[in-house]
């Protein structure tokens, strides 16, 4: 796809990257991504692949804005209390980069659908809860696509690049435990954490450096301490073991 | 042995740490796992979801060797 002279202005800080270049910024406005989530996570990671120009974002999120979004949730503004996310996270992305198609979907990612996924490059998970991110991790199985795996509370967080059977799928290492319902989140931290996962989702769409496949970032911005861990295949996980060779 | 556990986040009150703000020196009898470590110090295993040592993820049932730091993580699902 050439890219018109605008593009080429708009994309100049990015295209001038080592391994970016003009080739990589096309692929980059043909891929196609789904964001699981349009809340803390969503809104960063969003708005930065939308800034990055990748050329369609699915925003799936059946929830409304509710005041307590506000300091984290960057799309939204006071006005949009009481609207459902998707639609005015999708008007949103598209004024921040009109080249950019973003699509709203008002749906429930736990319904486990792969159809939600359907043509994507990559999904990343932008969701608040753990049964959610399992529903997530089997779409992500069952039609092949890499997963942005992240999860965020108070001051800690987590981050990986999933595609079983090359990596470990969710539930090779993440145990069914609960975790508190509406922890706190600062809304710098949400940002953080959606800016690392639009990263991975552009590396592997890009193909430089390399992304968190087989590795997990663990986070404590408190200390602050970032370690990265290596994580391995369970050959015996009922979810992801009849992928495994 | 000695055992250091090392927390941050929410875990890190209930490990009461004594070397640093965030890791506490342990010395246990045999060679434990992770679970009975935690069990011992009534710990509820709901507040860690797993561990890590030498950047490697390990589940609770991992048995620490002699001056091992191991970090424990706390379970989160926000976004």
């Amino acid at each position: 796809m050439a890219l018109s002279e605008e593009e080429l202005a708009r994309y100049a800080r990015q295209i001038s990257l080592p391994g970016w270049g003009e080739e990589g910024q096309s692929r980059v406005s043909e891929a196609r991504v789904l964001l699981a989530g349009a809340g803390g996570l969503g809104c960063a990671a969003a708005t930065y692949l939308a800034a990055a120009g990748v050329g369609e974002l699915v925003i799936c999120d059946a929830d409304r804005v509710e005041p307590s979004n506000l300091n984290r949730q960057t799309l939204y503004r006071d006005a949009d209390v009481g609207k459902e996310k998707a639609p005015v996270a999708a008007r949103r992305l598209s004024e921040i980069n009109p080249h950019v198609a973003a699509k709203p979907l008002v749906a429930r990612i736990d319904d486990g659908a792969p159809e939600l996924a359907a043509g994507c490059d990559v999904i990343v998970d932008c969701l608040d809860n753990l049964e959610g991110r399992f529903a997530l991790n089997r779409i992500a199985i069952a039609t092949g696509i890499p997963l942005v795996f992240a999860a965020v509370g108070g001051l800690t967080a987590y981050v990986s690049f999933l595609r079983p059977p090359e990596t470990p799928c969710l539930e090779c290492f993440l145990p069914h435990l609960k975790a508190p319902e509406a922890p706190p989140v600062p809304g710098f931290f949400a940002g953080t954490i959606g800016s690392i996962e639009a990263a991975e989702a552009v590396k592997h769409i890009l193909g430089v450096g390399e992304t968190l496949s087989g590795r997990l970032l663990v986070i404590d911005e408190a200390e602050p301490r970032f370690d990265v861990v290596r994580i391995d295949r369970n050959p015996a996980c009922h979810t992801c073991s009849s992928l495994h060779g | 042995m000695i055992v250091y556990l090392k927390s941050g986040g929410a875990l890190r009150e209930r490990l009461r740490p004594d070397v640093d703000h965030y890791t506490r020196r342990l010395e246990v009898d045999g060679t434990p796992s992770l679970k009975e470590i935690l069990d011992g110090l009534e710990i509820p295993l709901v507040f860690v979801a797993f561990a890590f040592v030498n950047g490697k993820f390990e589940h609770l049932d991992y048995r620490p060797a002699d001056g091992e730091t191991v970090t424990l993580q706390p379970p989160v699902a926000g976004g």
